[in-house]
């Protein structure tokens, strides 16, 4: 057990950090930061929601997301097919936006987290896990999974008066997708990463 | 040898010494690299002040066009109506889905608006060392940097209706060049919150008092 030095990012109090018990959380005395969250088997957790949400992710772009029924004519959407349509009615920065923030960097996060945990979880060292990591970290803010969830269910109170619309079975993989991508996050200390792959690589 | 710094005693500034903004090691700022993550290390972020304020200005310009210009357009039987955020909202309110015209009103209008206020104050209170409570701006900061992605609901939701709808003859939804403004307001007020250094809200701790 040893006493980290460092600085809390948001107000630069420097102080000293006890290694923290499973479970416990520490925040900067002067500005309330939190440095540190500590979850009971915090990146076993993670990895096991992390591999629950890869799967989820994969079966909610093979299916059918939304569809609806209208005048008897049917229409039905799927995640990449949605974002070509954009892409191809001239809409291509839009479209690439969307998926970045939907698709491209939450699967990225999830992949990193898979192969930081894989190794650090056996106490080893791996040539990917600096960039890993600082992948994983660079792009927390830009993944917008659950904004995305609320945006689809804004659009089915918007179009449930126009026709019946249908849930599709990719909705419920995505929907599920958003659950175990935010346990694998909530249970990732950003310290305790950092530290790991120090103990390992070092 | 104690030289006098422009950084509060107890900050790790004052040190020398420089918390790695990827991986939070601290280490002295003369490594010029992370020993742990090899991010380059800086005191505070590098003119945080004039790029926030050169984010947070686009941000301000592209709503314009963001609010000015449909965001959709829907084509019914030859007959085309485009319709603004605020258009949308005020439909929404016609037809009696309060719920989700209050979510498109906070998403798109109120956190934009929220956000440019917040970060402009907090550029110019910085600039200015206004003595507001440091805590409660360092409250506000947090506040600008969580509501941030919120505001791309209606861009998700433009989206949607689009893929949805394209297939059904009837009726043909297409975006508007709002929903591009937005999505680039969106992206410029989260890159302002991220160049702004909360630390130097702190770094005036007993130049003004609190």
């Amino acid at each position: 057990m040893h006493a980290e030095r460092l600085a809390c990012v948001e107000c630069d109090l420097l102080q000293t950090l006890d290694e923290l018990a499973p479970g416990d959380r520490a925040s900067c005395p002067r500005c309330g930061h939190l440095l540190s969250s500590r979850a009971a088997d915090g990146l076993t957790r993670s990895m096991a929601f992390a591999l629950a949400a890869s799967v989820l992710l994969l079966m909610a772009n093979a299916f059918p997301f939304l569809s609806l029924e209208a005048s008897g004519l049917e229409s039905v959407m799927t995640l990449p097919r949605a974002a070509l349509e954009l892409a191809r009615d001239g809409y291509g920065p839009m479209a690439a936006m969307i998926v970045a923030f939907i698709l491209v960097a939450p699967g990225l996060m999830i992949l990193a987290v898979i192969s930081l945990a894989l190794p650090l979880l056996r106490g080893r060292d791996a040539p990917w896990l600096v960039p890993a990591a600082r992948m994983l970290f660079w792009l927390t803010p830009w993944s917008m999974v659950e904004v995305f969830v609320i945006g689809v269910i804004v659009s089915l109170i918007k179009i449930a008066h126009m026709a019946d619309v249908h849930l599709g079975v990719s909705f419920w993989s995505y929907l599920g997708f958003a659950l175990c991508f935010t346990f694998a996050m909530a249970n990732l200390d950003r310290l305790e990463v950092w530290n790991e792959i120090e103990r390992c690589s070092g | 040898m104690q030289r006098v710094s422009a950084y509060p005693e107890d900050s790790a500034a004052a040190q020398a010494l420089a918390s790695c903004h990827v991986c939070y090691k601290l280490s002295p700022e003369r490594l010029h690299e992370c020993p742990r993550c090899g991010s380059t290390l800086h005191l505070r972020i590098p003119h945080s002040i004039q790029r926030t304020v050169a984010f947070l200005v686009t941000a301000i310009v592209l709503y314009v066009p963001a609010n000015v210009l449909p965001i959709m357009t829907t084509a019914q039987l030859g007959r085309s109506e485009p319709s603004t955020i605020l258009g949308g909202v005020v439909l929404l309110v016609k037809m009696g889905s309060y719920p989700v015209a209050a979510v498109i009103f906070i998403a798109s209008v109120l956190v934009p608006i929220a956000k440019f206020s917040a970060l402009s104050w907090l550029c110019w209170s910085v600039a200015r060392k206004h003595p507001t409570s440091h805590r409660q701006r360092t409250v506000l900061y947090r506040f600008t940097e969580f509501i941030g992605r919120w505001s791309m609901t209606d861009v998700f939701v433009v989206m949607i209706l689009v893929a949805l709808i394209h297939l059904v003859g009837l009726l043909v939804i297409t975006p508007g060049a709002a929903a591009i403004a937005f999505g680039g307001v969106v992206i410029m007020t989260m890159l302002a919150a991220e160049s702004f250094d909360p630390r130097l809200i702190w770094d005036q701790l007993g130049e003004a008092d609190d």
